[in-house]
């Protein structure tokens, strides 16, 4: 009896090794993972390789959206309270200058010629920015409260979400010209892109669902209430082959699953709680989220579909980028 | 189909030709008439306004214009409204109803419990009626038996979920701080706008079915918001202490904090 059961766990520790070993070996996790922690004024680093916190910036207050340069030569910060977007150096943590961002900062994207494309919440506006020196590029009218950014790969078009107006606004890049106005559930927080920029995918905090939308057509062709009441979605983001989406599920502290195509949920993956942010390393193998109210970052092994590890940083993470 | 059979049975009993007038009125152009029947000097005529203009900041993006057009007397309207924003006494409300019996009509600012139990096809109300007030002032002496705290609609000082900016945007255009008959009027017209420009093919009764069934609006107070059968708008409650808030109903640890139907008169007497 007692043998049975030895071996019975000597061959879980042994699969359990493999396992372990074999993603380990596939994977090619970043250098470094920066997250901004909305309480408590600063921005944590995080070691790839050993998920562990091995700086903290002081950044200024209320540091929410976080994006990195398309060269990796510099990283941007919105301070919320401060107006300003705080520019720091990933290999030095210096902070190089900070430029005015317009009223409350949250989110913005970073464009692959390096413009910074910011929702100005309380003007109901989308400023373009130049991040050397803080210039205003163009200025862009939207719906109310605008919040979640999202550029295509090639560029050419930008999505803002408009949480009052519960719309997605395509723009054109580079005319800065909204070609579409597409209504979605009822506070969108967040979109995303396909590779090829056809299709996008948002998240609609409210009505707690996911929507796929046919850029050229401009019309909804999936829609999918996340089965827990709880959820509030926020993140959104496709996997390397984008068979899956990932969804941060808010307070339903998980993971959602969904089959890209089809937008069934496939999966929940269990993280802290109330979790907002996302970012997927270039491989695919790892996915950090920011568990605001358990002031931790979730790494999730993309092939095991679990949390292999939880950093602790600073008081409610909010964003997150790789630096890889 | 059996949709279709009620409204042909509710426009026989309307008159039909008000119901032909009304689509044609639809399909002269993207322009949507609302009519507010109420003083224009308090504050509940403000936020419809404030309404109207984010109303109009959405309907630019989708080809349609909204229209508020505001009179004190029932019945002296030279336009033919989709819907009707009504800040009128309960004797004037009846006479709105019986000019205007198959629009949708929200009460901005009375809160009788009884007007809910009348069950009233096309009349919504917008405000707490007194028996949510009671019932969430109840849940929150339970939660603090010293508490002289009073259930309010809205608040100046409410910041989460996206409060803050509809303070800041209401403070911004009118000069004053956005109260409880204020957000009535504000969230009368947004959540009209916000139906209408999904289904602008509706009207009547139609607009008063999508209304009660497909309600996507969130009043700025974090939670998907609904229609009882009974007309009134499913809402959390703020609990105000010395100009401050202290709480929110449903209150959590008393009851679900998500279970809106905790506060006040649900179902209609059959």
């Amino acid at each position: 009896m007692y043998m049975l059961k030895f071996k019975a766990i000597k061959v879980a520790v042994i699969v359990a090794v493999i396992t372990a070993t074999f993603s380990a070996f596939g994977a090619n996790p970043p250098k470094r993972i920066f997250v901004t922690n909305e309480k408590d004024n600063s921005v944590s680093v995080i070691d790839g390789k050993t998920n562990i916190v091995i700086a903290t910036i002081a950044i200024g207050n209320r540091p929410r959206g976080i994006g990195i340069a398309p060269d990796l030569s510099e990283v941007y910060v919105a301070i919320s309270e401060d107006n300003v977007i705080a520019v720091f150096d990933p290999n030095t943590y210096e902070v190089l200058r900070k430029f005015e961002s317009g009223q409350d900062p949250e989110a913005f994207a970073v464009h692959p010629n390096g413009n910074i494309y910011i929702s100005n919440e309380d003007d109901a506006k989308t400023t373009v920015l130049n991040p050397e020196n803080g210039s205003k590029i163009a200025e862009i009218k939207v719906g109310l409260e605008p919040e979640g950014v999202a550029v295509s790969a090639d560029g050419t078009r930008v999505i803002v979400t408009s949480e009052s107006t519960n719309m997605l606004h395509v723009i054109a890049v580079p005319e800065h010209k909204i070609i579409n106005n597409i209504l979605v559930g009822a506070r969108p927080r967040a979109a995303t892109f396909n590779r090829a920029g056809t299709i996008a995918y948002a998240t609609s905090e409210i009505s707690g669902e996911v929507k796929k939308v046919d850029l050229s057509s401009g019309t909804i062709t999936g829609r999918m209430p996340l089965a827990d009441d709880r959820a509030k979605p926020k993140d959104v983001l496709l996997n390397v082959d984008e068979s899956k989406l990932f969804v941060a599920g808010g307070r339903a502290n998980c993971i959602f699953v969904l089959d890209a195509d089809t937008l069934e949920v496939q999966q929940s993956i269990p993280v802290g709680k109330r979790v907002w942010g996302l970012a997927l390393s270039r491989d695919g193998s790892r996915l950090y989220t920011t568990d605001g109210a358990s002031h931790q970052v979730s790494v999730i092994d993309t092939a095991l579909s679990d949390v292999i590890a939880t950093v602790p940083v600073g008081k409610f993470p909010w964003g997150l980028v790789l630096y890889e | 189909m059996v949709d279709a059979l009620k409204k042909l049975r509710l426009g026989a009993r309307c008159g039909f030709v008000l119901v032909l007038i009304l689509a044609s009125s639809k399909l002269s152009g993207q322009e949507i008439n609302v009519l507010y029947i109420g003083n224009t000097d308090v504050p509940v005529y403000f936020g419809a306004r404030q309404g109207l203009l984010e109303a109009n900041a959405q309907g630019e993006f989708m080809g349609v214009v909204y229209r508020l057009t505001a009179i004190t007397e029932v019945g002296s309207a030279s336009v033919i409204p989709v819907a009707i924003i009504a800040a009128v006494d309960a004797a004037r409300l009846e006479q709105v109803i019986e000019v205007y019996p198959h629009v949708p009509i929200l009460n901005t600012i009375l809160k009788d419990t009884k007007l809910r139990e009348n069950c009233d096809d096309a009349l919504f109300h917008i405000p707490p009626s007194t028996a949510m007030l009671e019932d969430a002032e109840r849940q929150w002496r339970q939660h603090a038996p010293k508490s002289k705290a009073r259930a309010y609609t809205w608040h100046r000082t409410f910041r989460k979920y996206a409060a803050a900016q509809l303070n800041i945007r209401f403070m911004k255009q009118v000069g004053f701080a956005m109260d409880n008959d204020a957000w009535a009027g504000w969230a009368a017209m947004k959540l009209l706008a916000d139906t209408i420009v999904r289904r602008p093919d509706l009207q009547g009764f139609g607009l008063v079915e999508e209304l009660k069934t497909n309600l996507a609006f969130d009043g700025q107070k974090g939670i998907d918001m609904s229609f009882r059968e009974t007309g009134q708008l499913r809402q959390p409650l703020l609990l105000i202490e010395q100009d401050k808030i202290v709480g929110e109903a449903p209150v959590r640890g008393v009851v679900n904090g998500a279970d809106l139907d905790s506060l006040g008169l649900v179902f209609c007497a059959k």
